[in-house]
């Protein structure tokens, strides 16, 4: 599959601004300035910037409680993203959802999601849309390893296999279900075994390599918008911090996250740029700079902004636009 | 003590060309009742002990678990202890134990890929390579049960080698350093990364190297077939220049993959000669299907088609001459 240079410049931001921000939501959590849960995506950047790659605005992607690297990889604004786990009225949920709630039907970001395996459904939901009205557009359903052990996960891989809807499935496996080891909750070690069951294709790929991850996806997204149907793509991948903020992760071996951390999405993507002359060690120093620049505006975006009202809390509970369809 | 060496590869037969391509999907719960047949095939024959890689999917305890849970399990299964990368490294690390400790044949499931990884590190001990990954050529479709008996025969066997063959194998130099092997095909492909390391677009392909050819080969040892034959005895290898313009010639590249490709030129090469070439624009050496080197415009790259591959077992002659030693007679 071919990529430009420019293509893997814009990978490498969009994996540094998510590295950045996480590092940030990390900082700001430890001195107390955000409420509520943040689970962060440290280590798993090249999924999103990798598959993201090949979306436009008016693709889905459907999330999970890990969700800013979806999100920013979709090209949401990272002054609202941060302003909403500041709980601030400027933020995407006007301050009221929090880090696993951010949605921004703009940029077709069907939302974070606190439920695990609660994106299967809404992904088939969004492809059964597209397949009605006839577009090309495709959906997105990024998912961890435990949540295929739900309900959902099989009932969204049946109803898409058998309606060849325009789905890619990406199995995020970062090898644990909050504190529990895979081999502990699964009798299978390659998630992308259980496509087999539903008829679809299923590989599985080294998702810490972000072109790894762009040629397996991009081909996934080729098949679903020529109406081939659903993938599952898996992608194995650590998380480089506890489940949440908070979690000390003790259950992870140290020579185990020393071994992931030696594979680090971002540093190897940096190595291949300068190796093979797409960047000099200048020019992404630049890029660095520049997306720390932006993390630092939305920081200052968020504090600026007013915490929500008292009044507002009971406020955006109902969409008036179910109330219309039920009047007709 | 009679022993083999069993590597499962938990990887082998998932990859992209499931979505290219019209590729077979072995699920590593079946890669764990090949291994079970033959294990039970390897013990009744007289094989005691078993060394297994250790991987990902805990290869090795299950089938001893499993087996023994059945009160089925008579041979002693070891898992080599030995730190485990989950990568290629560990099969090659793994075939090194296992020639170290001796073992009388090693028993590799898997793909072309598979079997590389363990030609990488053996020189004595007589591998038997059963498929389950993609486009393979090296190594066989074949019942995990005939190959248990088969492993079992060469471990017991004084003169292993009369039923095997030594292959031929293509080394690659940079600067003068082997850098790498493949058993089957190098391919210089005009792709820019590694990415998800199969290859299977024509259309990036500049220049193969084989060591066998034949027309009911597949993948890219399979360029040349449609012009001649080549055969793992022969000390013969090809070297192939794809550009437009050439003879076209219809390929099968990948499963269920049939295109057309233009061959430039096509030369019959000897054994232990070097052939240098000097990369045009940056792009990639794929060994055995797999893109594994990166290469820069001006690198050079040597290669060298020798004979000193893996022994290869002959099933079928292995067991031919099991049966004439008696080996099947209570």
């Amino acid at each position: 599959m071919k990529v430009t240079n420019q293509q893997i410049q814009d990978m490498y931001t969009c994996m540094k601004k998510i590295r950045a921000f996480e590092t940030k939501a990390m900082d700001v959590f430890a001195e107390g300035s955000i409420p509520g849960f943040v689970h962060l995506y440290i280590g798993e950047e090249a999924v999103a910037a990798g598959v993201c790659q090949h979306l436009n605005d008016n693709d889905y992607i459907t999330s999970t409680h890990r969700g800013h690297g979806h999100i920013i990889a979709k090209g949401g604004d990272l002054k609202y993203m941060m302003a909403e786990l500041f709980g601030k009225s400027d933020g995407y949920c006007k301050g009221k959802g929090g880090s696993m709630h951010i949605a921004d039907a703009s940029k077709g970001i069907l939302g974070a999601n606190g439920i695990v395996g609660a994106g299967h459904n809404i992904a088939t939901g969004a492809g059964l849309s597209i397949s009605y009205r006839k577009t090309d557009q495709v959906c997105v359903c990024f998912f961890g390893d435990a949540s295929t052990n739900q309900g959902t996960f099989h009932e969204s891989l049946n109803l898409a296999s058998i309606w060849k809807l325009p789905i890619v499935f990406v199995c995020e496996n970062n090898g644990y279900g909050i504190s529990m080891s895979q081999k502990h909750h699964m009798a299978i070690k390659d998630v992308a075994d259980r496509a087999v069951a539903y008829g679809i294709p299923g590989i599985s790929v080294d998702g810490n390599d972000v072109l790894a991850v762009y040629e397996a996806a991009g081909e996934a997204i080729k098949r679903a918008r020529s109406g081939l149907g659903p993938t599952l793509l898996e992608c194995k991948t650590y998380r480089h911090r506890g489940h949440f903020e908070g979690d000390p992760g003790t259950y992870k071996p140290k020579e185990e996250q020393e071994s992931w951390l030696e594979k680090d999405p971002l540093f190897r993507l940096a190595a291949y740029m300068t190796d093979t002359n797409i960047a000099t060690r200048d020019e992404i120093l630049k890029i660095d700079a520049a997306v720390d620049k932006e993390i630092t505006k939305a920081v200052e975006f968020a504090m600026e902004s007013p915490v929500p009202a008292l009044e507002k809390v009971v406020e955006d509970i109902y969409s008036d636009i179910i109330e219309e369809v039920r009047v007709r | 003590m009679v022993s083999i060496g069993i590597i499962a590869n938990p990887a082998s037969g998932k990859d992209i060309r499931r979505l290219v391509s019209y590729a077979t999907v072995i699920d590593n719960n079946e890669k764990l009742n090949i291994v079970k047949r033959i294990v039970l095939a390897a013990q009744a024959l007289g094989v005691t002990d078993i060394y297994f890689m250790p991987d990902t999917f805990c290869m090795g305890l299950r089938v001893e678990e499993d087996l023994a849970r059945e009160k089925a399990l008579l041979a002693h299964c070891h898992v080599l202890d030995i730190p485990m990368t989950a990568s290629q490294r560990d099969t090659v690390r793994a075939a090194e134990e296992m020639e170290a400790l001796g073992v009388g044949c090693i028993v590799a499931l898997g793909g072309d890929g598979t079997s590389r990884a363990v030609a990488k590190s053996i020189v004595q001990t007589p591998l038997l390579p059963v498929s389950t990954g993609t486009n393979n050529v090296y190594p066989r479709m074949l019942e995990g049960t005939v190959a248990g008996m088969a492993a079992a025969a060469v471990a017991l066997s004084d003169t292993p080698k009369l039923t095997c063959l030594r292959d031929k194998r293509i080394e690659l130099y940079r600067k003068g350093e082997l850098a790498d092997i493949a058993l089957i095909d190098v391919v210089i492909s005009t792709d820019m990364f590694i990415g998800a390391r199969a290859i299977w677009d024509a259309e990036s392909i500049r220049k193969v190297i084989v060591t066998r050819v034949h027309p009911a080969s597949i993948g890219f040892s399979a360029i040349a077939g449609g012009l001649c034959i080549i055969r793992p005895e022969e000390d013969l290898g090809c070297s192939v220049d794809l550009s437009e313009g050439g003879t076209s010639v219809l390929v099968p590249i990948a499963a269920g993959l049939i295109q057309e490709v233009s061959i430039k030129n096509a030369e019959v090469c000897h054994l232990d000669t070097d052939l240098t070439y000097r990369m045009e624009q940056n792009c990639v050496a794929a060994l055995d299907g797999e893109r594994e080197i990166t290469l820069k415009q001006g690198d050079e790259l040597t290669v060298r088609i020798t004979r000193k591959g893996p022994w290869r077992v002959d099933v079928n002659k292995t067991l031919e001459q099991a049966q004439e030693r008696g080996l099947f007679r209570k």
